[in-house]
């Protein structure tokens, strides 16, 4: 096991000195997440963990690097079992993934939108998920489709619903023993379809000032079943539940679609930072809230 | 027109294989040995008074080699502007009062990097906090709080331009409107921050390699504030990662890194992070711009009376060149027959603006421009139309400016509409879709000498050798523009030589002769080019006697020098070849090597350029009206910089140029709070990224600038300025929504489309 002390010089930056650690399986990294304590941190793209370090605001003890784990950068799908994304597989290769695109195009696409080419061959998808920034922008659509989270600690094996993930900004459910291993998303059954949309001050490559994931479920023309939610106006992504019940049962129309979109809106609790103001965010809810039902139902159409 | 062999054509840039393959140095590269690491404490504060600073404990940190404060420095003021000893606000570190958040307080030289941060955190500093202002409003009020003493209503500078009768003018016209625009700050964002190293020798003589566009200016300013003798200081400029304005000034870190180089007997070196540059760094400025203009009911334009407040932030800066600079442009473009302006430039509590790409026209002419397009709807003309009617032409005088001695303006505004068929597209495009003009005319450089300098504005030196080559040596700066490449092709053509047979040495204060004031303000191609031309020209006497004597020729006949060779035009036969020329002069000159200078001072152009550029330009837009988003998906643009030396850098800078105008106009800007910036990273400093660049479509008007080296003028800085308005433009025209204060963000758009459902 290649150990030893990183020293980097940083680019101008005051970097902590950590002993870095590269464990070969996922035993070893468990064990050693529980003998290090709470001072060791996980790395996998590093894309989020190196600009803290580098900025100053994480000073860690340990940093384990989970790269050279055979196999958990497998990306799975079955059309029973569903789809499975490894912990340390990149956006790019997510992003780029066939099957992926044919069976979850909204998962594809928020992976695809993801910060940058570069940053995309670096980081993962469940790196951009354990950063719980509250803008993630992978966060909506894989919880809007009911996707679980695979936490593996010494102790064993324990799932949990995305929808429970998320405790604030940087924050998440994990206990400091845990590494989230993979995301399972369920099948999606014949008749559904979802997207992502999201807006930025910038044009085609920013963070996400907003965005909205919808899973929507059809029978004939009504909404039988819905999830919505939405990323950055809230502390953690969060579900419009309000707005959800509002559209479940009903037949869609332009009418109902503006009117989801205005529940949404509601229903966020944007701040006004420097990506933008509360009233904007607010109002973009409604916009991209429609517009992502809209898709989704589209695609559940076609299937 | 001259007919050129190697001056319009593609040559590629001198550095480009150094840049692309990594091995090009920039100050940050180098080491010396035993080099320290300077770092910069800053103040907290917008406004304070330094009641005491206490260094000790980090003075006494092992690896800590030297702490200056304010205290510890000769109390210098400098600025660019020497000719006016009173615009000269600065010191290097702060003395007695701080005045924005950023500026340097203290510098500590260390071992590395870590302890020279570590040991700023040591220092303790006891402020006492003034009341501050941020802005053009509050600044000016009597009751404002004071910056600097010597300015107690917060001006430090006016500038007045009037000519014609302005009373008579507005009485004469029939169609009068008066508009109010604002312009935000931006940053250069130079991919390069700013990097310095000071070496002292045993004599005690400094050797500064600094990341600058004007090695000159800081060599002087350096001298002036460690009180030294300007040859006592030697300035190199290594490969800069560009300027665009922000490092034309001397800088508290190059101070700091010499004072405490002699200081210490080490080398250090500072340099800047990216954060440190947006949070603190130079910006433009911005502007409260209100504008009167009158018309005929025909579209004459009969009078403008233009005021300009510049937020000039907390120092001078280039601000007193900026605030002139705005009512030039303000004058430019159109036959104003009347016309006044009135610049007044402001202190807050913000890091300082300065010149950046355009001087003072991005901002002024965003005004301008816009206000020619609200005239021209309100007369019922097309926009293109009302421009063509006032444009200025080739002979046109600004009364006591300039003469101009060549425009291809009205051309450029024929041209740019026949490319983006904006007849057809102005009157049918679809919803949400819209197309705008903007237009600009620049200076290729300054006449105005507020440095001072008692040397030509450029110079050339050039050695020329038996081996058929030459060494080109001059001060002007390449800093990422390409000017090393300019300048080779400009004296390849005229000696008859290749790329490859030219040795370049530039930017160097102690190699290279005396002067150049620095790569801004467009002047390098004219000014440094004519300087080589003129040193070529010398060469060249001497290599057509030494000829003429050998094949005993007519005195009335013409010799050139041509493919390596020199001989009477027409007869290649009856000449040698360029070495064997220069070993008959040396021969001749019993051994002295063949050596000419050159240089190049404007006289008789007026009070600003030598001459000036002009060009006009299109967006089309697609408006999101549901989130306001402004989609740029298309830019033309037909602009006149005279002869094209380098097509492939012409086209570069306006690519650059779109880039920037684009930043400019809808992205960028410094989401501020109380004299603190809040995005300090790209991440949130909002530069288009490469995916956000519009397709585009350009064509150059040939004119040929008698002023200009072989018929050059500006071609780098001007294009920054039409592409605001006329985004802006294509924005109203697709929504209906006039934005008069930049940028146009997303959610204005989206209020001014609301608003204007609702009515």
């Amino acid at each position: 096991m290649p150990d030893g002390e990183l020293l980097t010089e940083g680019i101008h930056m005051t970097v902590s000195r950590f002993q870095y650690h590269a464990p070969e399986t996922l035993e070893e990294a468990v064990k050693l997440l529980a003998d290090k304590g709470e001072g060791a941190h996980l790395l996998a793209g590093g894309t989020d963990l190196l600009m803290k370090i580098r900025h100053g605001l994480l000073k860690p003890k340990t940093v384990i690097g989970l790269k050279r784990i055979k196999g958990l950068d497998t990306i799975t799908f079955g059309p029973k079992t569903g789809l499975t994304i490894g912990a340390t597989a990149l956006l790019g290769q997510v992003a780029a993934h066939r099957d992926i695109q044919r069976r979850y195009p909204a998962i594809a696409h928020a992976a695809r939108e993801t910060a940058n080419i570069q940053i995309r061959n670096m980081g993962t998808v469940v790196g951009n998920l354990c950063n719980a920034a509250p803008s993630a922008d992978n966060a909506p659509v894989l919880m809007a489709m009911g996707a679980e989270a695979v936490l593996l600690s010494v102790g064993g094996e324990r799932r949990l619903p995305l929808t429970e993930f998320f405790k604030g900004p940087g924050l998440t459910a994990m206990l400091p023993s845990e590494i989230l291993i993979r995301i399972n998303v369920p099948p999606p059954p014949p008749r559904s379809g979802a997207s992502y949309q999201h807006i930025s001050a910038r044009g085609k490559v920013d963070i996400s000032a907003v965005g909205v994931g919808v899973f929507i479920l059809l029978k004939g023309g009504q909404c039988q079943d819905i999830r919505i939610v939405m990323g950055a106006v809230a502390p953690i992504p969060m579900r419009a539940l309000k707005a959800e019940r509002m559209i479940r049962g009903k037949t869609l129309n332009r009418a109902l679609l503006k009117e989801v979109g205005l529940h949404a809106s509601k229903e966020a609790k944007p701040i006004s930072d420097m990506r933008a103001t509360a009233d904007y965010r607010r109002k973009m809810v409604a916009v991209l809230t429609r517009r992502a039902v809209r898709e989704a139902a589209e695609r559940a159409h076609k299937q | 027109m001259e007919q050129f062999r190697i001056v319009g054509t593609d040559v590629p840039r001198t550095h480009a294989r150094a840049k692309a393959t990594g091995s090009a140095l920039y100050t940050d590269d180098i080491k010396l040995p035993g080099m320290l690491h300077g770092s910069l404490l800053r103040s907290p504060l917008p406004h304070a008074r330094i009641a005491n600073i206490d260094v000790r404990r980090a003075a006494a940190l092992p690896g800590v080699k030297c702490v200056i404060t304010g205290a510890d420095i000769p109390k210098i003021k400098y600025g660019n502007w020497r000719l006016f000893p009173g615009t000269q606000d600065e010191y290097a570190l702060a003395v007695d009062k701080v005045r924005f958040i950023g500026e340097e307080v203290a510098a500590v030289a260390a071992v590395d990097r870590d302890t020279a941060k570590e040991a700023l955190e040591l220092i303790r500093v006891a402020y006492e906090e003034l009341p501050a202002v941020f802005d053009i409003r509050h600044a000016i009020r009597k009751d404002a709080p004071v910056i600097h003493e010597s300015s107690p209503g917060n001006i430090s500078i006016d500038r007045k331009i009037q000519y014609g009768d302005i009373r008579r003018g507005f009485a004469e016209s029939d169609y009068i409107r008066k508009d109010t625009f604002t312009v935000h700050a931006v940053s250069h964002a130079y991919l390069e921050p700013c990097a310095t190293l000071a070496h002292c020798d045993s004599d005690g003589r400094i050797t500064l390699w600094t990341s600058t566009q004007t090695p000159y200016i800081v060599q002087c300013l350096l001298a002036s504030t460690l009180g030294m003798r300007e040859n006592d200081i030697r300035v190199v400029k290594p490969h800069v990662g560009g300027g665009f304005g922000g490092k034309m000034e001397m800088r508290p870190w190059e101070f700091c890194a010499a004072f405490m180089a002699k200081k210490t007997g080490r080398p250090v070196k500072f340099t800047l992070t990216r954060e440190e540059e947006l949070a603190t760094g130079r910006r433009r400025h911005p502007m409260k711009i209100t504008s009167r203009i009158g018309f005929k009911k025909d579209g004459t334009l009969m009078a403008k009376d233009l005021r300009i407040h510049l937020d000039g932030g907390a120092y001078n800066a280039m601000g007193p060149t900026a605030t002139f600079l705005c009512g030039n442009f303000g004058a430019m473009l159109y036959r104003y027959p009347n016309y006044r302006f009135l610049g007044e430039h402001v202190y807050t509590n913000k890091p300082p603006a300065s010149a950046m790409r355009g001087f003072g026209a991005p901002q002024s002419l965003f005004a301008a421009e816009s206000q020619m397009n609200l005239a021209a709807e309100d007369l019922g003309m097309d926009p293109i139309e009302l421009r063509i009617k006032n444009a200025q032409v080739t002979g046109d005088e600004i009364p006591d400016v300039a003469t101009i001695s060549s425009c291809g303006f009205i051309e450029s505004l024929k041209e740019v509409a026949r490319i983006s068929n904006w007849k057809r597209k102005r009157k049918a495009l679809g919803p949400g879709r819209g197309i705008g003009i903007g237009c600009y005319s620049f200076i290729s450089g300054g006449v105005f000498n507020w440095f001072n300098t008692q040397y030509p504005f450029s110079a050339a030196e050039i050695r020329a050798f038996s081996d058929g080559t030459v060494h080109l040596l001059t001060m002007a700066s390449d800093i990422g523009q390409g000017s090393d490449t300019v300048l080779k092709q400009i004296l390849a053509e005229e000696l008859g030589l290749r790329m490859e047979d030219i040795r370049i040495t530039s930017a160097d204060t102690a190699m290279t002769p005396q002067a150049d004031l620095g790569s801004w303000g467009s002047r390098v191609t004219l000014m440094a080019g004519n300087a080589v031309i003129n040193a070529a020209k010398q060469i060249k006497e001497q290599l057509f006697g030494a000829v003429s004597a050998r094949y005993n020729l007519n005195v009335i006949y013409d010799l050139e020098c041509r493919d390596g060779r020199v001989h009477p035009k027409g007869r290649p036969d009856r000449g040698m070849s360029f070495g064997e020329a220069v070993a008959m002069v040396q021969r001749a000159n019993r051994g002295d090597p063949l050596v000419a200078r050159g240089s190049y001072t404007p006289r008789g152009k007026g009070l600003v350029t030598p001459a000036f550029s002009f060009g006009a330009q299109v967006a089309e837009v697609a408006v999101d009206r549901e989130t306001g988003q402004v989609q740029v998906q298309k830019m033309w643009t037909a602009h006149d910089c005279g002869t094209v030396i380098n097509p492939q850098s012409v086209e570069g800078q306006l690519e650059g140029s779109i880039h920037m105008g684009l930043g400019y106009a809808l992205s960028e800007q410094f989401v501020m709070e109380k004299g603190r910036t809040l995005n300090t990273t790209f991440l949130d400093y909002k530069i288009p990224n490469a995916l956000d660049m519009p397709p585009g479509e350009s064509v150059c008007i040939e004119t040929y600038e008698v002023e200009g080296p072989m018929g050059a003028k500006e071609a780098g800085e001007g294009l920054v300025s039409p592409t605001a308005p006329a985004i802006a433009e294509a924005v109203y025209h697709a929504t209906g929504f006039r934005c008069r204060d930049l940028p146009i963000t997303p959610e204005k758009v989206l209020k001014g489309i609301e608003k204007r459902a609702r009515s």
